[in-house]
């Protein structure tokens, strides 16, 4: 019983980091995203600047 | 005392904070600000939900109570996992279909009338702001700990801090800035219980699976009946869609990420639970029998660590009342923008955008004001709960479920629930001995529940239908 009890804690614990691990990774994404998305609107922009020119 | 290396952790901590922070990019619409332009993936409602119920309580106050009662809090901690659950079934897929809903009051004043969301709107600004006070009130307890500052700057530090970034980046900075506070403490305190299950618990799983029987049993022979039923009423319905997680629930991407947001925090409470009881369990074959509830965290990992651990542990506790702190001004500032400003003037959306900045600092101010004056953080929790479940959620749970709720209902039950339930909070300090907290919520929302029914008989007979 003792065995079971420790079991389920320590997968309880383990399943917490990996809930942990996958949040860190979306918002690894999110934030680079943006950064992308970003860059890609100031490129767009520029283009269009030289073309007016 | 603190040590140069745990300066030099908090210090780690700060900065990427910030760097996380500032790439949340500030907003720059009222949409932005609000709901983060509905655009959240599973991931980050996950994360930011999760990262705003767990506050002090939660963690501190879970362990403390695993020290002392074993695994009988997991079975009162279910009704909040079983709620989080049934909200994302039923509530919040919901409340994410509704069109140009930006609070719990747009909501309740599209299914009733304007009036209605004037009054959810108050509500839900004063609930958020005593909130945040709780909250304010445990991050100056731990910088306090920690550094020995007075309370009232302790307090200054942690409010004015999450203000700043809460106020620049409305509800995309509040989830991302979540997202990161929960990784840090999701990844550290199941490490630390690992770490003391592995290491530092003499007799392994044999002493564990004993200290806990023991711990669990006396805490049913001292808990009475009342309490627990008490207790299981205001974990499963204190928190219930209060304002942050309703924006969150609004701010997903669909319905159905809206939906499994919820879920997912509701199983991943239920194994919250285990980790901080268990490391309260383990605790008492290493603390001494006498240890005050809210210390054995920090004794625990105090006794067992010097300088840096310590100031890990230092970098998860503020994480952990930051995350639930800034979900709090911004959903107060939204709350107090669109459902108490708006109703009486057209504002244009730079203008919305201001008052909601403006409103952020103003909540920020005046929870830092109140935080010492709040008396724990149980009965702090305790009173938002009470007020929070009486006044709103018959309203906004029946509104969402029947097809045509009559405003008299609406006005009715929140004026009585808010009333009684206040009424009820004077009572349980007055007459401490004889009345137990956790209980007082039952009969609030009971009187609310009948006033709802009261209401809508009455305006069934006034439309003649």
């Amino acid at each position: 019983m003792g065995i079971v009890i420790f079991a389920i804690v320590v997968v309880a614990a383990l399943f917490a980091v990996c809930s942990g691990v996958w949040v860190a990774t979306a918002l690894v994404r999110a934030i680079s995203r943006h950064r992308t998305t970003k860059a890609a609107c100031r490129q767009q922009s520029g283009k269009t600047n030289n073309q007016d020119t | 005392m603190p040590t140069v290396l745990s300066f030099f952790v908090i210090a780690a901590y700060v900065v990427v904070l910030t760097f996380v922070a500032v790439r949340a990019r500030a907003a720059r619409r009222f949409s932005d600000f609000s709901l983060a332009g509905r655009a959240l993936p599973l991931a980050l409602v996950f994360g930011s939900l999760a990262a705003t119920y767990v506050g002090p309580g939660f963690s501190i106050g879970f362990v403390g109570r695993g020290f002392k009662s074993g695994f009988l809090f997991l079975g009162i901690g279910l009704a909040y996992s079983v709620q989080n659950i049934l909200v994302g079934l039923l509530i919040a897929p919901r409340l994410r279909a509704l069109k140009d809903c930006h609070t719990l009051g747009d909501a309740i004043g599209q299914k009733y009338d304007r009036n209605c969301q004037i009054v959810a709107g108050i509500i839900s600004v004063s609930v958020c702001t005593f909130f945040a006070a709780v909250m304010a009130h445990a991050g100056g307890v731990v910088i306090n700990d920690i550094f020995g500052l007075p309370n009232w700057s302790s307090v200054i530090v942690v409010v004015g801090i999450t203000a700043l970034y809460t106020t620049f980046g409305g509800l995309r900075a509040s989830v991302i800035t979540d997202a990161f506070q929960f990784t840090t403490f999701a990844v550290l305190l199941p490490l630390t219980l690992l770490w003391v299950l592995i290491f530092h618990l003499d007799g392994g799983a044999a002493t564990f699976a004993r200290q806990a029987a023991t711990a669990t049993a006396g805490g049913l022979d001292s808990t009475p009946f009342i309490e627990i039923v008490g207790l299981v009423a205001a974990f499963l319905l204190g928190e219930t869609l209060i304002p942050p997680y309703a924006n969150r629930a609004l701010a997903s991407k669909t319905t159905r990420i809206s939906r499994n947001g919820f879920m997912l925090a509701g199983v991943f409470s239920i194994v919250w639970f285990v980790v901080m009881i268990s490391l309260g369990v383990a605790a008492r074959s290493i603390l001494p029998a006498g240890t005050d509830e809210d210390r054995v965290l920090l004794n625990l990992v105090g006794s067992l660590t010097h300088g840096g651990g310590y100031a890990l542990l230092l970098v998860v506790l503020v994480s952990v009342v930051m995350s639930s702190l800034d979900s709090l001004l911004n959903a107060g500032a939204v709350a107090f923008t669109e459902d108490i400003v708006k109703p009486f003037a057209k504002l244009p959306d730079e203008k919305a955008l201001n008052v909601g900045r403006g409103a952020t600092i103003i909540i920020a101010a005046i929870a830092a004001a109140v935080a010492p004056a709040v008396p724990s953080v149980i009965v702090g929790l305790l009173i938002c709960y009470t007020i929070w479940a009486s006044a709103i959620l018959p309203s906004l749970i029946i509104g969402l479920l029947v097809k045509r709720p009559r405003p008299l209902a609406g006005i009715l039950s929140m004026g009585v629930g808010t009333f009684v339930a206040m009424s009820a909070i004077v009572f349980l300090f007055i007459f401490r001995s004889i009345i137990k907290a956790p209980a007082i919520i039952i009969p609030a929302l009971g009187v609310a529940l009948l006033a709802y029914a009261l209401g809508h008989w009455l305006g069934r007979s006034k439309s003649g239908v």
